[in-house]
Order: C-alpha cells, then structure tokens, then sequence
C-alpha cells in the first residue's frame, strides 16, 4: 500500500526531474537509446540564463513570503488571543466569519483587489502584494493559533499578571516561547501558500522582472519560449519546486502536526 | 498596568480588530464591490468608465450559453473531483496512519503535491499528457495502440483536468482525514477487534461515522475550491479544446483581462459566487440534518 501511494505521489514529481535532466533527442525517441548525450545541463542553464532568469522568480516569491509571514503573524497572535479571550455572541461570529472566509475561492476577488491596487497605486509592489495575501492566511492562521492558545493553562498567564506584567510582556515572554511550535507551523503553511498564489499575483505585477514564480511559469508556459519537449519547462518547475520541497521534507513534522492539531481542536 | 482591564470585551475586541478590519477589505468590499460593478456597463466601449445599464448584464447572462456551459462544466469537475479526492484521501489518510518506520516520510512526500504550486504543477501535467511525445503516449505506444490527444479531445479532456486536479489535492484531504482517525480512541477499536469485527466492519462502524464532522469539513472546502478552479484549466488546457474545460473563474477572467468587460466579469463573479452559496448551503443542510451515529 505505502509503495502504491509514493508511486502516485511521486512518479509525475519523478518525470519532471527526468525530463529536466535529458536531451530534447531522448526524450522524442524514448529513454531506449543509451547514447553519449543522453544527459544533459543544458535545460538548466537555459532558464537559469533566461531574460529575466528563474532565480528572480525564486527570489521575488521568497521576498513576497517572508512579508506575508510576517505581516500574517502580526495580524494573527492578537486576533486569536482576543479570540481565545472572548466568550460569548462575537466569539461565536468571529469564528463563523473565519470558518466562511477560510474556504471562500481566491479567484472571485481578484477583480475588486485589482481595481483597488490600481486605485491606490499598489499595482506593480511587489511588497503590496502581502496585504491581500496576509488577508487570506488569517482565517487559518487565526484558527490555527486559537487552538493553540487555548492549549495553554490557564494559571500560567494569571501569575504573570500577578507578577505585574502587561499584556505585550506577558505575550513576549510567557505566551508566545510556549506558542513556538505552533507559531512555526503556521508561518510554513503561510510561506507555502503565498508561493503558490497565481491569480493575485498574475494581475497586479506586469512587470515581468517583478512577477513572482507562478504567474511567471505560466507566462513561460503561454509563450513559444521554449517550444516541445519541455526540457526548459521541466527545469523551470524542478526549481520552482526545490525551495518547498526542502521546507516540506525539513518541517515535516510541523506542517503535518500544524494542521492535524488545528483541525482537531478547531 | 496591574490587575485586570477594565472592560476584557473591549480589549479582545481591539486585538481583534485590525485583523477584522484587513478581512472586511480584501473578502467583503470586493463582494460589494462586484455586486456593484454588475450592475453597470464598464468596457472598452464606456471607456471603462461605470455607467449603470439597469440589469442589461444578468439578462446577457441568463442568455449567454458559453455561461450556462461554463456553469455546467465547472459543476462537473467539482462534483466529479471532489468526490473522487474524499474516496482517494480516505484511502491515502489510513496508510499514513497506520504506525510502521518512516510514516514521517511518508507523510512529508505523499503531501508534496498538495505543497506545490498549482501553476507549476499544470504545466508538468501538460507534458505528461503531450501528443505524441508525453510518458503516457509512451506508454500506450509500448502496448501497440495509437497516441490519444489526451489535451485535444473535447469530450474527454475535462476528466483529465479532473486527474491532475485529484492528484493534488487528495493529500490535502488525506491530511484532514488524518486529524480525524488520530482523534479516535484506539480503545474503540481495539475492542471491536475483540469482539472479532473485521477491517470492513470497523471501517464501517465505528471509523467512518466517527470520521464524519472532517468528511464534512473536507468536503466544504473542496468543494468551494474546485468551484473556482482557475489556475488548473488556464495553464492544463486554456480552457479548450473548443472551450470544453473552460471554468466560471476562467471566464471572468477572459472577460476582465482579455475582453476589457469589466461589467460582465464582475456579474461572472457575482453569479459564481451565488453559485457557491446554494452549493455549500445545500451541502451543509444535507450533511446537519442525518444525526451522528455509531450503527452496529
């Protein structure tokens, strides 16, 4: 069973990393020739070599991440320690809001935010970008860190308020060490999803030297660039897909831990 | 600041609030926003300029057979897909669960799909099913039958996309699956096991009606992303051949980025989001009303 499911999972990862690796010439005659230049790096300095080259999309992405991470969790710990905080009627919608907020489609609200990046001249920031999408990872975030909070006793925030500490200290120095696992997970699954962003992403940056990596893929994909057999695509894809690959195999453990907690104490 | 605040609610309430605040402007105002927008005529030919035309767009709409065809087929791949990843995720969810050596492997590369982005991912699936030179073409080549434009043949590529789609996003659920049978108490099991109840008969029993609240809640979320499936079928298919896989999302789209019809792509959004609402609200009902319980 577990040899079926890696195969499912894996062979169409695995075809990609062949595919980037071999001659245009192997891959139209099949894998059965075993000439002198079957192997090849060429498919890699072509996109690596592009105009603008791949590292730009990889170091765009990673920029737009990091902001987004960080503007998530500044928006987020209050949020949800309010939230954990607060009984009654407004704990009840909240939550309600977050639940509907959470599963709402991306793509239905790409018209309105384009319009309003354009009004407010956010069209084209690459920093910008983080608002809409810090705005998206809240439901989770929140409801991620909510559980987390209520996981806590009780009796330890009470002796730091006993202790005279306000309520940024006691975050600062009792709450959040404690959270840090938790804080963790949430800020990988919030790096995840702002590198994965396509629709956003493709309408407020034209500026191809801006693009973050999938609108960039997809425009690659849309042109002639490079035409079959997709050596340079494949390229393209095997180191758009290194950085998470490294996060998800290094933080294993937190990604599947994160969302399995937060699903069942949520 | 010793002792406690004075007003707890109104703390909470503004810790809460700037968080609030960002939600309302990127989920409520763009709904607003568009509801709006449909309501007038803003194209090349206002000069994109909002000039209210009464309801001249959600009667185009109600005309207009590429949406109802858009409709229908993003109604499909939805329903088809969705269905497909609970069964498949469910499946996935017990291998990872059961303990052996390297289940944290497992988990981290059977969730890799899932992690990836969709774009690039698309775009992998377009050349596996590349006429004639893609492994799967391959593959039929070894067994002696013809190539099939798996990307080029209006009535069968949307099961395609439904593929690529499902292989995705299964982890996804199998992740939320996992939450729920690590939420059961082994005790449970065990003693169905003494009482000699077989794999199916637990599955039935005791795992499945237990499992109930995340099937649900994997079925809620699916079910609103697959509904405004977009970067799928743009970078897979375009949307074609001769439109067959062309999505609601796909098609506001066109009409904003392409068409310059502002107007109509906001009654698109409007009218895919309505959609949503009936879905979810009927699969929510369907799913509340059978009570939770354990047959044996």
């Amino acid at each position: 069973m577990r040899s079926l499911l890696l195969l499912w999972s894996l062979a169409p990862l695995a075809w990609q990393l062949y595919t980037s690796f071999v001659t245009p010439e192997a891959l139209i005659q099949g894998a059965g020739m075993a000439a002198g230049s079957f192997w090849t790096l060429e498919n890699y300095r072509q996109v690596w070599l592009a105009d603008p080259p791949i590292w730009r999309y990889l170091l765009n992405s990673a920029v737009v991440g990091a902001a987004t991470t960080a503007l998530t969790l500044a928006l987020a710990v209050p949020c949800a320690y309010g939230l954990q905080r607060q009984g009654g009627r407004l704990r009840w919608a909240v939550t309600l809001t977050l639940l509907a907020t959470a599963i709402f489609p991306t793509v239905l609200l790409f018209l309105a935010l384009l319009q309003l990046a354009r009004s407010l001249g956010l069209a084209n920031n690459l920093l910008a970008l983080s608002l809409p999408y810090a705005a998206l990872c809240l439901p989770l975030a929140v409801l991620l860190l909510r559980a987390a909070f209520a996981d806590l006793p009780p009796e330890l925030e009470d002796a730091a308020r006993l202790e005279g500490l306000n309520l940024a200290r006691r975050l600062q120095h009792v709450l959040l060490p404690l959270l840090a696992p938790s804080l963790a997970s949430t800020a990988i699954l919030v790096f995840l999803f702002s590198w994965n962003e396509y629709p956003i992403a493709l309408t407020w940056i034209s500026r191809p030297e801006l693009q973050t990596l999938p609108p960039a893929i997809a425009r690659i994909a849309g042109s002639s660039l490079f035409t079959v057999p997709y050596g340079a695509f494949a390229a393209a894809t095997v180191l758009g897909s290194l950085p998470l690959l490294l996060i998800v195999l290094i933080f294993q453990r937190s990604i599947v831990s994160g969302l399995t907690q937060g699903a069942i104490k949520g | 600041m010793k002792g406690f605040p004075m007003n707890t609610s109104l703390v909470n309430t503004l810790l809460m609030l700037p968080a609030l605040l960002l939600l309302a402007i990127v989920f409520a105002w763009p709904l607003l926003d568009s509801a709006w927008l449909s309501t007038q005529a803003s194209s090349v030919l206002t000069g994109l300029a909002p000039t209210a035309n009464g309801g001249a767009n959600w009667q185009r709409l109600l005309g207009d057979a590429r949406f109802w065809q858009d409709a229908a087929g993003t109604l499909r791949f939805a329903v088809v897909s969705v269905g497909l990843e609970l069964v498949l995720g469910l499946a996935m969810a017990l291998v990872l669960h059961r303990p052996g050596r390297g289940r944290g492997w497992l988990r981290a590369l059977a969730l890799l799909p899932w992690a990836l982005p969709s774009t690039v991912l698309a775009l992998g699936w377009r050349w596996i099913y590349n006429d004639p030179y893609g492994p799967l073409n391959s593959l039929l080549k070894l067994f002696g039958a013809p190539a099939y434009g798996f990307l080029t043949t209006p009535a069968t590529t949307w099961l395609f996309t439904v593929l690529a789609d499902v292989w995705k996003t299964t982890p996804f659920v199998a992740l939320l699956l996992l939450a729920g049978l690590q939420s059961i108490p082994a005790e449970l099991e065990e003693s169905l096991v003494l009482e000699g109840a077989s794999p199916s008969q637990i599955l039935r029993r005791l795992t499945l009606p237990l499992l109930r609240p995340w099937i649900s809640l994997a079925l809620m979320f699916r079910l609103a992303q697959a509904l405004g499936v977009f970067e799928l079928v743009q970078v897979l298919t375009r949307g074609g051949p001769a439109g067959s896989t062309e999505s609601l999302a796909l098609y506001a789209y066109l009409n904003a980025m392409r068409f310059l019809d502002f107007g109509y792509s906001a009654t698109l959004v409007v009218a895919t989001f309505l959609l949503l609402l009936l879905l979810t609200a009927m699969g929510w009902l369907l799913l509340r009303r059978r009570p939770l319980e354990i047959s044996r």
